[in-house]
């Protein structure tokens, strides 16, 4: 995984509330078993215009964008930090939402309400690819979606000092966050957890001899 | 210090606590097609093995066609099917294939065989993995960077311990409702967000008095309020469940008897706290159906399409997208509401339970002309259990199609879908936009609510038809 650190991009606002993973990613296109290729799959049943979504098989061969979707806005077009409504991601456990989420060019995701922004397993699993999701305080919401609703605003999002600033034109904010510092310490190193967590591997063995035996599956 | 039922199955898996993340050791891992192959192909890349073959199961479920299971036509479905089949292979995980006799929806299997017990931690990469926790297990979902951890280390970190929502269930249910009601009715009341960062139990009379497979009805839901995992302490009901059925996987003879003493323990204590804590009357619930395009817009079945002033808050946003997608004017009498499609199933309200709650209503009935109803039973075990008892035949003979095991028209990934704009009464979970297929029309209800939509051709409260 890349480590994160700085990110500097143009800021997109989608600005709906409870957008579940069925939106961001429709299921027809969890058949797929690579790892790779879901950026135009992102919002496919929205993105474009009816009879547009891609093939399952061939992501590139989509239709063309229907301009009702607010992404599709020409300002919003290379965005890569992407402001949401609140539980952004609720629903299935699927990471092939955050998969179309990365993929489809966003770094970041920042959504409103300590613990409301995003779906918990949505969270977890953007931790795991890289992609920061970030929950600020709802008034702190509104001022970045205020300056970066009309488009065309950038944003700076350091990991390091917990700081995002969007400025569009004159104005700025600049809004603090915070992300649990083991999460943090992942995303700044760009750390792989299943090697980290088999510097422990004698805590499981033992964890294993101490177990109850009726917790053995019985032979089937 | 008295703990919660939570707090107690939580730290038996501790296995390391870093300043904001717990390593939690995890006893059982079950596996669909859908969520695993980058998984294997992670390991694979990495020259790792599976550490705990034994803890992992490994079914089909999402792309089996039920009208018949050999058959995959689509070639996509099939690659996914054959892929874990190969990975399985060369994991050495336990597998059941299609006609094994034990194949069917992941969270119906786990329990019927045993793989599912009390005071364990059951992972899945399924969010509807919350199912398992009818048996006070703490089972939840997660995303495949997860499977493919857990396969490697049969561990998984953490953030902080979640909170303890309690969601206590007092009253009994009336004739003509179901544990279906019970958790729709809950969803509404703490919206589709409430649990965010929770972990539920739920208890009470109401509670007690339901079968396992009415608590594994209302555990499977709770993620779609939000939460993280849902639980009920483990009783005599739940032992009965070992007792009385031989399941494959579970502890017999003296383990059986150490493993039960040690269930007795898995409750919460007098004097522990909730975080939050909520009570739903179930003497005061008539049936529910979902009106709207997200599990909180729910309405009572002698009701109407509410109107806007009518709305909680926090549902008006989206009320104006959600009636147009549903093609529903506010007011209008529910039982005025045509139906296309009735669907039976899902790991929600597949189980045998279910299919004789359906069967009560269709019995001497006749699907209603221009309706199409399926029936599909959630796993192989169930689908014999229904012939032996008969209710194949009441289905069919109402003019249900009597379908194979799977998920069939819970989620568009096999043949069974919506076509646009077409309305479904369904005992599934989901009412997504799309989640039956592209422009579908989703609502949520009961078993029994949904046969008697299939014989009346809408919405009708089940009420009437059973006399009561
Ligand atoms: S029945 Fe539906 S909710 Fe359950 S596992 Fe299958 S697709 Fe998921």
């Amino acid at each position: 995984m890349k480590p994160f650190i700085v990110h500097r991009g143009k800021v997109a606002v989608l600005d709906w509330t409870d957008v579940n993973t069925d939106l961001i990613i429709p299921a027809r296109y969890l058949k797929r078993i690579e790892r790779v290729g879901y950026g135009p799959l992102l919002f496919a049943d929205k993105r474009y215009i009816a009879g547009g979504a891609p093939p399952i098989d061939e992501p590139e061969k989509h239709g063309p964008l229907d301009p009702a979707f607010p992404l599709n806005r020409p300002e919003n077009q290379g965005a890569s930090v992407l402001v949401v409504g609140k539980n952004f991601g609720c629903g299935s456990s699927r990471e092939h939402a955050v998969w179309a989420v990365a993929q489809g060019g966003y770094s970041v995701v920042i959504a409103p309400g300590k613990d409301e922004g995003f779906a918990d397993i949505f969270e977890g699993n953007a931790l795991n690819n890289g992609l920061l999701a970030v929950e600020v305080p709802q008034a702190d919401w509104d001022r970045i979606a205020e300056i970066a609703g009309p488009g065309g605003a950038e944003a700076v999002i350091d990991l390091v000092k917990q700081v995002i600033t969007v400025q569009n034109g004159p104005a700025t904010v600049e809004v603090p966050f915070q992300i649990p510092d083991t999460r943090r310490e992942r995303l700044l190193k760009g750390l792989d957890a299943i090697s980290e967590t088999l510097l422990l591997e004698s805590d499981i063995d033992r964890y294993e001899q101490a177990a109850p035996a009726w917790i053995k599956p019985a032979s089937a | 210090m008295p703990a919660t039922l939570f707090q107690k199955v939580w730290d038996r898996h501790v296995l390391s606590v870093t300043n904001e993340a717990t390593l939690l050791y995890i006893d059982r891992h079950l596996v669909h097609e859908v969520t695993s192959p980058q998984a294997f192909d992670g390991l694979r890349l990495a020259g790792r093995k599976v550490r705990r073959p034994d803890l992992t199961f490994a079914t089909i479920d999402h792309n089996v066609p039920t009208e018949d299971q050999l058959n995959i036509r689509d070639p996509l479905s099939k690659r996914q099917v054959e892929t874990l089949r190969a990975n399985c292979a060369e994991f050495g995980l336990n597998f059941y294939d299609i006609k094994s006799g034990r194949q069917g929806i992941v969270h119906v299997i786990g329990p019927e065989m045993g793989i599912t017990l009390p005071g364990t931690t059951i992972v899945c990469g399924d969010s509807h993995t919350s199912t398992h926790g009818a048996f006070g297990a703490l089972a939840f979902g997660i995303g495949t960077s997860e499977v493919e951890h857990v396969m490697a280390t049969q561990t998984l970190w953490q953030g902080k311990r979640p909170a303890a929502l309690g969601v206590e269930v007092t009253g009994t249910l009336g004739p003509g409702l179901e544990p279906k009601d019970i958790i729709l009715a809950v969803i509404r009341a703490i919206g589709t967000a409430g649990g965010t960062g929770t972990v539920i139990e739920y208890y009470g009379p109401a509670i007690r008095a339901l079968s396992m497979e009415g608590r594994l009805t209302i555990c499977n839901m709770s993620i779609e309020g939000g939460a993280r995992a849902g639980l009920i302490a483990p009783d005599d009901v739940t032992f009965e469940y070992f007792t009385k059925v031989d399941r494959p996987y579970a502890p017999k003879g003296r383990d059986l008897e150490a493993a039960i003493a040690d269930w007795r323990t898995l409750k919460t204590d007098d004097g522990a706290k909730f975080d939050q804590h909520i009570t739903i009357d179930a003497s005061k619930l008539v049936p529910q159906v979902t009106w709207g395009t997200n599990p909180a817009m729910t309405i009572d079945a002698d009701g109407h399409i509410p109107t806007l002033d009518e709305l909680p808050s926090s549902l008006r946003a989206e009320a104006d997208r959600a009636f147009q997608y549903m093609g529903l004017t506010p007011g209008t009498p529910l039982d005025q509401i045509p139906v296309d499609v009735v669907f039976i199933g899902s790991c929600t309200n597949g189980r045998i339970e279910d299919l004789r709650a359906a069967a009560q209503v269709m019995k001497g009935r006749k699907v209603a002309e221009g309706v199409r109803a399926l029936v599909v039973p959630g796993s192989e075990q169930v689908r014999s259990q229904a012939h032996a008892e008969g209710l194949d035949r009441v289905f069919e003979e109402a003019g249900a199609e009597w379908r194979e095991a799977g998920c069939s028209m819970c989620l568009a990934m096999n043949p069974d879908k919506l076509q646009p704009g077409q309305r479904a009464a369904s005992t599934s979970n989901r009412n997504f936009e799309g989640r039956q297929g592209p422009g579908g029309r989703t609502h949520l209800v009961s078993p029994s609510m949904a046969a008697a939509a299939a014989v009346t051709g809408r919405f009708t409260d089940v009420r009437r038809l059973l006399e009561v």
